[in-house]
């Protein structure tokens, strides 16, 4: 391989991780946006929905990588899985929000995002314990496709994991710009006393809004299983731990920021593997970091919410 | 696995409580209650991505127990057994720091006067040092590290200066270089790139491997390492397939492994790959999965087993005992326990008391025929046969695809030197 086609594939695979990093962070940035609360169960809740996925692709008859769909029916049963992924992690998450949290809300101090992490790891033990440790051979019915590019290689799974990245952060940030209940949110985001005055239903919103960020976990994790054809109880952990700090990097409770600090986490990553040496990926990802909030304490895009005072 | 452990424990219960009520009735319940009783511990990752193989693990021991007991004991002593779990949640697989912990509570109950175990050598070395101050001898069917018994790290594993560590497979000192050796003489190769997962035996094999390829003239076309909670290695397969070197090692356990293999059948499919015993048995056979874990060298520490005419009765009552097949290393375990065994039986014999310090000097006096032949320790208490086995996973169309025993082509011992 030329070098140029390895730096090339080293962004295909970094742009790959990004997007899935991209898609995990945004709906963690979207809670913190609203009630500036740090939800750490978000990375729980994706791989969750990774178990839940192969449920239902399981159930749907496909075991292991050995039956290949093509055309229709494949995007028609992946859309199933991917709907009914979304949907299941959304009321998920919904419920976290009414039974975990709604009580918290307004509590001072650090009490709800202790008892989101709490969540979490009630989520971790579950799956632990009931589909044991090993790591699960993932179900995946999409035809070994690929594309060459020079020697670079491109993947449908690649294909597909940006397309549905793509897709689902559109739809998202129309629906928060350009629907009613997405100004709701922006409007509870903004002083949440001042839209609860102006008749907004401040309990409905949150609810959405976790419904929201957990139906794009959930589908973070059956894209996850696609792309690596495994998953496991723990992916949560690192994933989420990159996750956060993409929402960090682009500046917490910012969307596009989220989506642009997944991106250049995922490019990071791969680029530092090929030129530097893999093991010192976290040292530079954290390196890189720190020096961002130094210099710009808000993230690279800042904070879209003005901050209380 | 852990339900049908407690049904059963369940059962044995019942089961025991019947037989001492009907004792009673008989009135020779007074014999019973006699019989004295030593303890011993296991200490594996029973949780994780270590379990499947610490359970096979787990077996082996409690059929030389079971058998043991039910021969009314040795030396007078019925034997019972204190498990520890050293695998963690957090970690996702063994756990030192859980190991540490279960070591201080073994050394804590004058009853145990042996330990069976650690599966891993992360675990060994946070074990030693406590052992060591206790006297408590332990003895390990799958550890590998040779830095755990290495006189020249005596002072931080075994302090008090006795052996306490002792292994009935032999070293990575032998596993990694035989398998360079593997590598030169038969499969030809000329330049490796190596991995490992950064745990204590992932490592030291993987530099064990390493300075024996360089003495055979391989070129090393990088060292890199990876992390086993990482879910993505596809940045460092990329870079190897760009180096393309002839071959690939990976020295580590299951955790990585399971995705390495996965994506590197995606990135370099023709490349031929190997591992250590990291990468033996069914936690990583059975997460890779054909067709991707096709191809893939492994080795063992010792003597192939599973199909030897002498462990042909071991393995029937294994795989009739707990449904499931053995690996080498359950008959390793099976052969470990038989040596504590041994020793407790003869410090009975002698008229001794069963203490951990008698039962750690017979046990490096251990002279004993077990279904890898003769087993009897160095020193610093590793095992004096250095055979190393060499397996590649290849799948057999007349065996079932998870069939781990056929599955998994026996290749022949790898080359001493």
């Amino acid at each position: 391989m030329s070098s140029w086609d390895i730096l090339l594939q080293q962004i295909i695979n970094g742009v790959s991780l990004g997007a899935m990093y991209s898609l995990l962070a945004l709906g963690f940035t979207m809670v913190y946006g609203i009630i500036e609360l740090i939800n750490f169960a978000h990375f729980n809740v994706f791989m969750v929905g990774s178990f839940i996925a192969l449920w239902m692709m399981q159930a749907l008859g496909f075991v292991g990588q050995a039956e290949v769909l093509y055309g229709l029916p494949l995007v028609g049963v992946l859309l199933l899985v991917l709907v009914g992924t979304m949907l299941c992690t959304g009321a998920i998450g919904a419920f976290i929000e009414r039974y975990g949290l709604r009580a918290l809300r307004g509590a001072s101090g650090t009490a709800p995002m202790i008892t989101t992490i709490g969540i979490s790891y009630i989520l971790f033990n579950l799956v632990l314990l009931s589909v044991g440790a090993e790591s699960k051979n993932y179900a995946n019915p999409m035809p070994p496709l690929r594309w060459e590019i020079g020697e670079a290689v491109l993947r449908l799974r690649e294909v597909l994991l940006w397309s549905v990245s793509i897709l689902l952060m559109f739809a998202l940030h129309y629906f928060v710009r350009r629907t009613k209940m997405g100004k709701a949110m922006q409007a509870t985001a903004q002083d949440q006393e001042a839209a609860r005055m102006m008749g907004v239903d401040v309990d409905r919103v949150v609810l959405i809004t976790f419904f929201l960020g957990s139906a794009l976990a959930g589908a973070a994790g059956f894209i996850f299983g696609l792309y690596y054809n495994y998953t496991s109880f723990i992916i949560g952990y690192t994933a989420g731990l990159r996750a956060f700090t993409a929402a960090v990097l682009g500046g917490i409770g910012n969307l596009p920021g989220a989506m642009l600090g997944g991106l250049l986490i995922g490019l990071i990553e791969s680029l530092g593997g090929q030129y530097l040496q893999v093991r010192w990926t976290d040292v530079i990802i954290f390196s890189i970091l720190v020096m961002v909030l130094v210099f710009r304490p808000t993230g690279l895009l800042g904070r879209a919410v003005p901050t209380k005072s | 696995m852990k339900q049908s452990k407690h049904t059963r424990r369940f059962f044995n219960l019942v089961a025991f409580a019947g037989v001492v009520a009907l004792a009673g009735a008989g009135g020779i319940v007074a014999a019973q209650a006699q019989q004295k009783a030593v303890k011993l511990g296991i200490t594996l990752p029973l949780t994780g991505a270590d379990a499947d193989d610490a359970g096979k693990i787990q077996h082996g021991f409690q059929i030389a127990i079971d058998e043991a007991n039910a021969k009314g004991g040795v030396g007078g002593y019925k034997i019972e057994v204190v498990t520890y779990d050293s695998g963690t949640a957090t970690a996702g697989q063994y756990d030192p720091a859980q190991a540490a912990t279960n070591t201080k509570k073994l050394i804590s109950d004058p009853m145990i006067v042996a330990n069976l175990g650690p599966e891993m050598s992360g675990e060994g070395k946070a074990m030693t040092p406590i052992l060591s101050e206790a006297d408590l001898a332990t003895i390990t069917p799958s550890s590998t590290n040779p830095d755990i018994t290495s006189p020249a790290m005596a002072a931080q594993f075994k302090p008090k200066g006795r052996a306490i560590y002792f292994r009935t497979v032999t070293t990575d000192a032998f596993q990694g270089p035989n398998m360079a050796n593997f590598y030169t003489q038969t499969l030809k190769v000329k330049s490796v790139y190596v991995l490992d997962d950064s745990g204590a035996y992932g490592v030291g094999i993987a530099d064990a491997f390493q300075k024996r390829a360089e003495a055979n003239g391989i070129k090393i076309l990088g060292r890199d390492q990876l992390n086993p909670k990482e879910a993505d290695y596809t940045t460092i397969l990329t870079k190897i397939k760009g180096l393309n070197p002839d071959a690939l090692y990976y020295g580590g356990v299951a955790q990585a492994g399971v995705k390495l293999a996965k994506q590197a059948y995606d990135v370099i499919p023709k490349m031929p790959k190997g591992g250590g015993d990291g990468i033996q048995g069914g936690s990583f056979f059975t997460g890779v999965g054909f067709p991707a874990v096709e191809g893939w060298y492994s080795t063992n520490a010792g003597p192939h087993l599973t199909e030897d005419p002498a462990a042909v009765a071991f393995v029937k009552t294994f795989t009739e005992k707990y449904k499931t097949q053995p690996t080498d290393y359950s008959i390793t375990a099976y052969d470990a326990a038989l040596v504590v065994l041994d020793a407790i039986r003869r410090v009975a014999e002698s008229g001794k008391p069963v203490t951990r310090t008698s039962v750690r000097d017979a046990m490096q006096t251990t002279n004993l025929k077990t279904l890898q032949g003769e087993i009897s320790f160095d020193e610093n208490g590793d095992i004096k046969d250095h055979t190393v086995s060499v397996f590649q996973y290849k799948r057999d169309a007349k065996y079932p695809a998870d069939d781990y025993t056929h599955q998994n082509a026996y290749i022949g011992t790898a080359p001493q030197s």
